[in-house]
This record gives C-alpha cells, sequence and structure tokens, in this order.
C-alpha cells in the first residue's frame, strides 16, 4: 500500500512541486493550505507522515505540532527560518526533520524515506518490474534467480530506486553511493551504470539524461 | 571596612576621648579646688593661733619664764585642738633647742622637713605629706618669744579630699563606662539607619547591573542621598527608555528579516523546485508548460520584491529636494500607465484632480500612487470601479484612493503599514504581492510630512487618504 503524507504548505506552488516529487516515488498525497484545515483532515484521516510548513494561516506550525502530538504521526517541517530558535523550537516540539527553504527534491524525499523508516513504514522489499531488492538482506532477484551484485553496484541500484523517475548528476551519485569523501573520477558511476543495465536487464530503464546523468525510470 | 562601621568607630572614639579627657578635666579642677579650700582653712587656723599666742606674748615677757611659757602655749594648743578634735586637726610646738613643747599627732612627726628650712618670723610654709594612708597638709610657723623661736607646726588630716577625689573617679569609671555602653548603642542604631539608603541604593544598582532595568529605588529622605536616590532613578529611567528602544528597534529589524526572508525563499522554493523537477524528470508538455508559468510568475515576484525593496531603502537614505508642483500633472502624466494596469485586471478608474499646487517629490508621488492604486486593484474583483481624486479641504490638499474591493478587517488597520504585512493571509499570490507596498506609501507621506489614512469596511471596499499640510508660506503661495 502506498504511504499517505499529508503537505501543509500555504504556497500553493510549492505545495504543488512537492506533491510532484512526492508522487514520483508513489507516495499517496494530500494537500491542505492552512492550519485549521489540517488539523480536521487529521482528525478525519490516516497518514503516515506530515510535511508542514511553520508560516501557515489561522494555526501556524508551531501551534497545529502541538495538536497533533497525541495522533504520533511522524512531522517534518518546512521552514523559510534559518535560525536556531526555530531549529530548536520545532524539534522540542516533536518534529522529526527540519527543511530549510528552498530545499532540492532529493534531500526531501531522503528525508521522508528516513523518517518512515525510523517508524517502520518503510517497506523492506523494493519491487520494480522485474526486478526485487530486499533491503535488509542486501539481495536482489529476478523472477527468483538471485543475481551477483559488487556491494556499489547494489548500493547505486537503491539510490536509483529511491530517485525513481528523477534524473540525478553523477556527483550525486558518487555523494551518495561512494561517500562525500571519495574523489573518484565520474567515470566510475558510467563503469557501475554500464554493468548494472548489463547484469539486470536494464538498459531501456535506465536513461542516460543528457548535460545532466542518469535516470531510472518505470 | 563598611561605611557604617567607620562611622560608628570614628564617633565611638572621639566620643570616648572627649567625654573622658572633659569628666578628668572636671574632677581635677574641683578636687585643686578643694585642696586649695582646705589649704586656706588651715593657713588661716594658723594664722590664728598665731595671732592668740602673738597676744599672750606680752604677758609671757613679763613673767619669762621658760616653763610657764611652755605651760601657756600647751594650754593654747590644746584649748585649739579640744575644739576642733573632731577634723583631725593636730598641733606640734618645738623651741629652738628641737625639744617638743606640744604635740598631739597620732603618727611619728617626719624626721626631714624640708618647709623648716628658710623659715623665718612673719611667714607660714605649708607641705603635703603622705602619711602611710593619710595625706597630712603640714603648715609651719615660727613665733619668737622671749628670744626664743618656737615653730608652731599646725598638720591637717585632708586625706578625705584625695578620698573624694578618688571616690568621684570611680563614680566617673561607672558613669563612663554606662555611657558609652548607651552611645554605642544608640550610634549603632544611628549609623546603620544613616546608612541604609546607602545600602539600598547599592542593591538597587547591583539588580540593574544584572539586566533588571525595571527597578528603581525608594528612599523617602529628602538629604542629599535622598536626591541621589532620585537623580539615579532618573538615570535608570533614561537608560531603561533607551534600552526598551533600542530592543523595539532589534525587534522591528527582526521582524523585518523574517518576513524579507520568507519572501524571498518562498518564490525560490519554487523556481529552484520546478526548475529541478523539469530538468529532471520526464518530458510532460502540460507538467513542462505549468512549471515554466511557475517558474515565470514566481520570477517576476521576486523581481517586484527587490524593485519595492530598493524604493524602501532608497526612501530611508536619501535627502529628496522638494519642488512646487501641480499635483494633477503629475496624475495626468502616470494615467495611462495607472489605465493600463486597470485594465489588465478588467477594473475602470476614474480620476479626479483639483488644481493644486505643492512641495513635492515628483518620483516619489508617483511611487505613492503607484502602490496606492496597486493596492486598489489587488483588492478589487473585476468589472469593479476605482476613483482617485484630490481636493483641497480645509487648507489641506486630499487624495483620496477608493476601491469597492475586499477591505481590510478591523484586527488589521493598525498592522497594515507594516512591512510585510498581507491582509489576504491565503497567499495565493496571485496578485505578485509582497506587503510593502504600503509601507511604501508610508514613508513617502513621511517625506512630505504627510498624514495617511485608511478607511475601510470588509467586502464594501477601501478609501485611502493622504492629507498633504502645506506650510503656510506655500500655501499664501496658492491662495494670494
Amino acid at each position: 500500500m502506498n504511504k499517505k503524507i499529508l503537505i501543509v504548505e500555504d504556497d500553493i506552488h510549492i505545495s504543488k512541486i512537492i506533491k510532484m516529487n512526492l508522487n514520483l516515488m508513489n507516495y499517496a498525497t494530500t494537500e491542505v493550505y492552512d492550519g485549521l484545515t489540517a488539523f480536521e483532515m487529521l482528525k478525519r484521516e490516516k497518514f503516515d507522515l506530515i510535511l508542514l510548513d511553520v508560516m501557515i494561516p489561522h494555526l501556524d506550525g508551531f501551534e497545529l505540532m502541538e495538536k497533533i502530538k497525541p495522533y504520533g504521526i511522524p512531522v517534518i517541517f518546512l521552514t523559510a527560518k534559518n535560525s536556531v530558535y526555530d531549529k530548536v523550537n520545532g524539534l522540542k516540539l516533536g518534529a522529526d526533520d527540519y527543511m530549510v527553504k528552498p530545499f532540492e527534491a532529493i534531500e526531501l524525499l531522503a528525508r521522508v524515506e528516513t523518517v518512515l523508516r525510523r517508524y517502520g513504514h518503510e517497506d523492506r522489499v523494493v519491487e520494480f518490474q522485474h526486478i526485487q531488492v530486499d533491503l535488509d538482506k542486501r539481495e536482489v532477484v529476478i523472477e527468483g534467480t538471485p543475481v551477483e551484485l559488487t556491494p556499489k553496484e547494489y548500493d547505486l541500484l537503491v539510490v536509483l530506486l529511491k530517485n525513481k523517475n528523477i534524473a540525478l548528476t553523477r556527483e550525486q551519485f558518487l555523494d551518495k553511493v561512494w561517500g562525500g569523501d571519495y574523489y573518484g573520477e565520474t567515470r566510475t558511476v558510467d563503469m557501475h551504470i554500464k554493468s548494472l543495465r548489463k547484469k539486470l536487464g536494464l538498459q531501456e530503464q535506465i536513461k542516460t539524461i543528457y548535460k545532466i546523468g542518469y535516470r531510472l525510470e518505470d | 571596612m563598611k561605611f557604617w562601621q567607620k562611622i560608628y568607630l570614628f564617633s565611638i572614639l572621639v566620643f570616648v576621648i572627649i567625654f573622658n579627657i572633659a569628666s578628668i578635666m572636671v574632677i581635677e579642677r574641683s578636687h585643686n579646688k578643694m585642696l586649695r579650700q582646705a589649704i586656706n582653712t588651715a593657713l588661716s587656723q594658723n594664722i590664728s593661733i598665731h595671732s592668740s599666742v602673738n597676744a599672750i606674748v606680752p604677758i609671757l615677757r613679763i613673767y619669762d619664764s621658760i616653763d610657764y611659757e611652755q605651760t601657756v602655749l600647751t594650754r593654747i594648743a590644746h584649748e585649739f585642738v579640744d575644739k576642733n578634735s573632731d577634723q583631725g586637726i593636730y598641733m606640734d610646738i618645738t623651741d629652738d633647742s628641737q625639744r617638743t613643747v606640744f604635740n598631739n599627732a597620732d603618727f611619728p612627726m617626719p624626721a626631714a622637713r624640708s618647709e623648716l628650712a628658710d623659715l623665718d618670723e612673719g611667714s607660714i610654709h605649708y607641705i603635703l605629706r603622705d602619711m602611710d594612708a593619710r595625706t597630712i597638709l603640714f603648715t609651719t610657723n615660727i613665733t619668737d618669744i622671749n628670744h626664743k623661736k618656737y615653730v608652731f607646726t599646725y598638720m591637717k588630716d585632708v586625706t578625705a579630699v584625695y578620698q573624694d577625689r578618688l571616690d568621684q573617679i570611680s563614680f566617673f569609671a561607672k558613669v563612663d563606662l554606662a555611657a558609652c555602653l548607651l552611645f554605642m548603642v544608640i550610634m549603632f542604631f544611628v549609623s546603620r539607619g544613616l546608612t541604609r539608603s546607602i545600602d539600598r541604593l547599592n542593591r538597587t544598582a547591583k539588580v540593574i547591573a544584572q539586566g533588571n532595568f525595571s527597578e528603581r529605588v525608594t528612599l523617602q529622605s529628602r538629604d542629599e542621598i535622598g536626591i541621589l536616590g532620585s537623580n539615579f532613578n532618573e538615570m535608570a529611567e533614561v537608560v531603561e527608555d533607551k534600552i526598551n528602544e533600542l530592543e523595539r528597534n532589534n525587534e522591528e529589524k527582526q521582524r523585518f528579516i523574517n518576513n524579507f526572508t520568507h519572501e524571498l525563499k518562498t518564490p525560490l522554493t519554487s523556481i529552484i523546485g520546478y526548475a529541478n523537477f523539469l530538468r529532471t524528470t520526464k518530458y510532460n508538455e502540460e507538467l513542462f508548460v505549468d512549471g515554466l508559468n511557475v517558474i515565470y510568475s514566481e520570477a517576476k515576484r521576486l523581481e517586484s520584491l527587490s524593485l519595492k525593496l530598493m524604493d524602501l531603502i532608497l526612501l530611508q537614505k536619501e535627502q529628496f529636494q522638494m519642488e512646487l508642483q501641480h499635483f494633477g500633472e503629475i496624475m495626468a502624466e502616470i494615467k495611462p500607465s495607472l489605465e493600463l494596469m486597470a485594465k489588465e485586471k478588467n477594473v475602470a478608474i476614474v480620476l479626479d484632480c483639483e488644481q493644486g499646487e505643492l512641495p513635492l517629490e515628483r518620483d516619489l508621488i508617483k511611487v505613492l500612487m503607484f502602490n496606492l492604486v496597486d493596492n486598489a486593484l489587488k483588492a478589487s474583483a473585476p468589472a469593479q470601479t476605482i476613483a482617485v481624486h484630490s481636493y483641497w479641504r480645509g487648507g489641506n490638499y486630499m487624495v483620496a484612493v477608493i476601491d469597492q474591493g475586499i477591505g481590510i478587517g478591523e484586527a488589521d488597520q493598525d498592522k497594515i503599514f507594516e512591512p510585510f504585512f498581507m491582509a489576504d493571509k491565503s497567499r495565493t499570490r496571485s496578485s505578485n504581492g509582497a506587503g510593502l507596498g504600503l509601507a511604501i506609501c508610508q514613508n513617502v507621506a513621511d517625506i512630505h510630512g504627510a498624514v495617511i489614512r485608511v478607511n475601510s469596511v470588509v467586502r464594501q471596499g477601501t478609501t485611502v487618504e493622504v492629507v498633504f499640510a502645506p506650510s503656510p508660506a506655500a500655501e499664501s503661495e496658492l491662495h494670494p
């Protein structure tokens, strides 16, 4: 079942771009534009996660946070303010994470995933067409047959799956798979993509995006 | 050492010294007086004996017998001693061969008697001698009887005088102790009382130093410390006011920065979000157009924000040159632009300007009118009308911008001049606002010495009036 995420953001453009990014990862989303509506919505429906803007009309994010604490739903704050006070205040109120605008889509997705995993809401088996990936066992199976992948190939596959339909640059791949302190060449990414395509039969699905990098498409 | 302790110790020291010296002086003086009196009495007694002996001398001369002389002298001495027996009076009479003729002293006569040296007839010598526990006054004279020199020594016990002095000293010691104790107790309270206000002042200063600027000292006294206290309070008042003002300024600035960040980051988030979405996801024509539209409109919003902000910064820095100008002329100049703006929203605009020459800054007035009309347009729905009137009333030149739009809630009316405040909370941003318009208008009005009045009813419309009060000089030029 798809995870349901409530987006509480008064700026419709920002709300929509968040929704679009989350939808790419098959999250179900509901958008509300003020605190009171959000509170009403929470009374009626169950959500796995709330993305909550701080400066929203009627009931601001901090006030809403107090009210929704009893529901035990994880919350990620979105805010334009970068002050330490706001961060501390947000986290003290029980928010699980804090994002300062403007933010990148992959950062948002990564944090959503991290929070969901912390609450045990994350699927431990990810399916993509004919491929099944067991995140706990670090095992990749194609139609019942396990496939041998090197650790880096496996990590690269997971990053692709978690950012499905979004193109990532070679630098982003290097950063996520090899770690920030790895000063390898971007060709390393190309090599691993090449071998992933071959081993998993993803020639069509892993697209090379001109001037950017690669994208896994379903 | 604390101040009250200094006062305390110093005053006690001074008191003890002066009190003791004065008392001892008084005691000594009265003692000396008494002693002098005793001596005088003794001397006069001596003289009276001397004279009674002298009265007998002619008779003794007739008889010229030593035995008779001595008998007579003894009898006189006896008589005298008997008469004064209770007063510690003693007599001693010796003849020139040092034999004692009469002596009733109950103590041995001293062997060496310095007063006898150089003693001649007609003079009396006296000396004080300590005999065991007593003090005896010796007065001595010589009487010549039949060419024999008799030494008469008249002695008086003056121990009582000395005893008196001792009594007085011991009494004084007791009084001294009591007085000192009493003084110490009184002085303790007095010095504490005098310095209590200083202590209080001190404590208040400390409390203020810890950041509690609203603390004040309460001193009832009207003395120098009381005045110091009220001056201190005055100072604290000024400091507190200054600090409050600084804090208010700081808060205002912080609020401005917070709002500004919000207004800056919101469009940026959309622009970055859409641009990134479009470049990293699969092409979809509908999303592509939508996304580009958002990027365009949000970028325009940023542009308008930056322009408005520059206006605002400019207004706060520059010195403006005012010139006498016709308001109507400026309006005629910007009329086409205003009409274009109104047409875009399908709103009608009516301009009706009375002639009026005022000291104005042309560009600022344009900014003011653009912002007021822009605000009116934002509040208006299509097919509504905006009116801009300007006219003289009671010596003031009034400019009114009237719309029939959504109006401003009463609760918001005092906040609308705050930068970034927007009455339309939903922030749907259809109208590209940043909430700086009225803040700019306010600044322009301030520069012209004009006042902005807002009169608004929700869902019925808003009237914004700018009241220009020209200086009398400018006015007389207009109405000679």
